[in-house]
């Protein structure tokens, strides 16, 4: 990774590889779901290799907002540039942005009736082009780097909440996407599960992935971000660098939000 | 204070009442007095249904005779089957040509060698059995059936046909004594001439190509008698009526359902209402609309025959009915699912074929084989309109000088097919529901 220009900051065990070149650039974004306005004048931009950790309270818009970047969710006014093609009406670039930019859900949405190798190699085969063998050998090295290589063959119904997830962050990885968005990844697992989840991003963060994350997860926060965002009924209400975010918020709302959640 | 277990405990057998037969009677038949006297009761009830059945359907009944009257000499209170086993080649085959029975027969078996390989689990490439047979057999076998004259078409489907078929047979054969598949036994053929990836494409064309030709030219060999429409009836004619209503009604039902979903408007509206108009209308109207009004509307000259009609308005009416089957399964499936296909790249017909369509399908199993199992059975409905399918073979019986009055043998026995037709579909489904099962499996 290039991390020529920007400065290198150094935060728990992991080193921010951010460079200077801009991947998504987010613009006097504003979204409307009918007469209620979720997003409010978001501006937003992610360097290349750089983490931001999205945090705020339920219904905040975080979710719809990282759901605008790879077009699940129309926004009404505003740019998104992703890798510098603008998100709009052309079907083109929006097939073109969405395998570049890899989503992980909630709820997994793994597809129940195919086997796990079969979900991995899904995409590769069919929107990449890949060889079917190709697809499945390259498919294992990701199941071995989220290190569950020994389900390859059994169903998503099979396998634990955290196994599911590291299946699915494998599957978006298997597109080889230039940015990964997890839409709060561990809030539907075990307890027990979180921590073999947030390894593997942790992982990932380490290879230079440009990542946003929207997570509760504040120890994890502390240890990936690069910037930490706190978003309130549809605001961005305050951005800062974690060790500052969390030692010393700024913003009344951020405070209270810390302080009931930390 | 503390509790802690050190050892654990350790597996025992479940208790007998459990696991035993006994143990399962008197729980499930004897668990009170009042239970037990109703299961007593009950039996009783069965007992003698059974046994009237038994007498009159076997014990008393008449298998050899030469018309009622006889029967009646025979025996006055058992069942005369002399009747139908006399008519039982009409029953069967309707009209037509005794000589030429054996094209129907072979047709029937050229299907069951077709689809056979489908419930063998060691074959490969189940798809694509599944895709000639539905593409390809319908014109070998409508050829077969009704012989003539073929058009260039027809003669093109049914060389691809003799082309499909063996391939499916060696297919067949290669899955099962060598776990191989056809494909890939070409592909290790065409590898030992050239790495290129290319070359090993055209040559793989050329011997598909080659086998097409051989296979034309032996068709146009091939020459059948014509037998009219008119002649065909009984079990074959319901069956091919059938047949194809199922093999249109799955593919033209998914087509009007993601119609209905769609988002563009006029095609939404167009599919809707095609859906509403059909589904608003009873299917004996439909079938007096096709063979009656249908002709007003074409264009001078242009003919087809009833049963080309009936069958269109057979196809017509379940593929509505089967989208509104497909439909319910596409809204089962949750958002998520559409979402992760996005992510991953998919577009819109990769979304509903490898991720939204099989989860529909399998989900509406149980619905769609309902819906199969009621076409077999709406298809007695074109007796009305002067088709002579297995009800108006079986109801004919009761017309014909020696049996006069014969309803309720014929009858009976028409239940028993349609029974033995309707209960292995749907015992297949249950097989299918269980062998697609994946969701369940923690």
């Amino acid at each position: 990774m290039t991390d020529t220009t920007a400065a290198t900051q150094t935060k728990g065990q992991l080193s921010s590889a951010a460079s200077s070149e801009v991947i998504i650039e987010i613009n006097q974004m504003n979204k409307w779901y009918g007469d209620f306005h979720v997003l409010r004048d978001i501006n937003l931009t992610l360097h290349k290799g750089e983490r931001i950790v999205i945090c705020g309270p339920s219904g905040s818009g975080k979710s719809t907002l990282i759901r605008c970047i790879n077009a699940l969710e129309e926004h009404q006014e505003g740019d998104i540039l992703v890798d510098g093609i603008l998100l709009g009406e052309n079907l083109k670039n929006l097939d073109h942005i969405r395998t570049e930019v890899g989503m992980v859900f909630q709820n997994f949405n793994l597809f129940p009736h195919l086997t796990i190798l079969e979900n991995l190699t899904l995409g590769p085969i069919w929107v990449r082009k890949m060889s079917k063998a190709d697809a499945i050998e390259n498919a294992m090295d990701y199941l071995k780097r989220v290190k569950i290589p020994e389900q390859a063959n059994k169903y998503p119904g099979q396998l634990s909440g955290g196994q599911q997830q590291r299946v699915a962050i494998a599957r978006s990885l298997c597109m080889s996407p230039k940015i990964m968005l997890f839409d709060e990844p561990t809030s539907a697992l075990d307890p027990e599960m979180i921590k073999e989840v947030l390894d593997v991003m942790i992982e990932l963060a380490d290879t230079g992935m440009s990542m946003i994350v929207v997570t509760h997860e504040m120890a994890f926060a502390k240890t990936i971000a690069d910037r930490v965002i706190f978003m309130d009924e549809g605001d961005i209400v305050e951005e800062n660098e974690p060790n500052a975010f969390f030692e010393n918020p700024q913003h009344a709302r951020t405070q209270l939000f810390l302080s009931q959640i930390l | 204070m503390a509790i802690i277990t050190l050892t654990k405990t350790p597996t025992r057998p479940a208790p007998l009442s459990e696991t035993s037969m006994l143990g399962w009677m008197r729980k499930s038949l004897f668990s009170s007095w009042f239970n037990g006297a109703l299961t007593i009761f009950t039996l009783y009830i069965i007992y003698i249904t059974l046994q009237g059945v038994y007498i009159w359907g076997f014990a008393d009944a008449t298998f050899v005779a030469d018309n009622r009257r006889a029967c009646y000499d025979i025996s006055l209170t058992g069942a005369c089957w002399a009747g139908v086993i006399d008519w039982m080649d009409n029953i069967f085959y309707g009209r037509y040509p005794r000589e030429d029975i054996w094209r129907i027969d072979l047709g029937g078996l050229l299907l069951i060698l077709w689809m056979a390989p489908m419930w063998m689990r060691k074959v490969k490439g189940k798809i694509w059995i599944g895709v000639t047979v539905v593409t390809f057999y319908p014109f070998l076998a409508g050829y077969l059936f009704a012989g003539g004259d073929k058009g260039l078409f027809m003669q093109l489907m049914i060389a691809a046909a003799l082309v499909a078929l063996p391939a499916n047979v060696i297919n067949m054969l290669l899955g099962l004594f060598k776990d191989q598949s056809l494909g890939q036994v070409l592909q290790g053929f065409v590898a030992k001439f050239s790495r290129d990836e290319k070359v090993q494409r055209n040559l793989l064309l050329a011997v598909v190509a080659l086998s097409l030709v051989i296979a034309f030219v032996l068709q146009s060999q091939w020459q059948e008698v014509a037998v009219s429409w008119t002649k065909w009836g009984g079990l074959f004619l319901t069956l091919a009526i059938a047949g194809i209503g199922i093999a249109c009604s799955l593919p033209g039902g998914i087509l009007l359902a993601l119609g209905r979903r769609s988002k563009l408007p006029i095609i939404r509206i167009l599919s809707t209402g095609f859906i509403e108009i059909f589904r608003s209308v009873p299917l004996i109207t439909v079938l007096f609309m096709a063979t009656t009004m249908f002709p007003l509307f074409m264009p001078e000259g242009f003919v087809l025959n009833k049963l080309t009609q009936v069958i269109i308005a057979v196809c017509l009416f379940n593929a509505c009915y089967m989208a509104e089957t497909v439909r319910a399964g596409l809204q089962a499936i949750p958002k998520g699912q559409y979402e992760g296909a996005h992510t991953i790249g998919l577009g819109y017909w990769g979304t509903m074929g490898f991720v939204i369509m099989p989860q529909a399908l399998k989900y509406m199993i149980p619905n769609i084989v309902g819906n199969f199992i009621g076409l077999l059975k709406d298809t007695t409905l074109v007796s009305i309109i002067g088709l002579f399918d297995l009800l108006g073979m079986l109801r004919s019986i009761s017309k014909d000088v020696p049996w006069l009055g014969l309803h309720k043998e014929p009858l009976i026995f028409g239940a028993i097919v349609f029974f033995i037709f309707c209960f292995s579909m749907s015992k297949y489904s249950r097989h299918l529901e269980a062998k697609l099962e994946t969701s369940n499996k923690n």
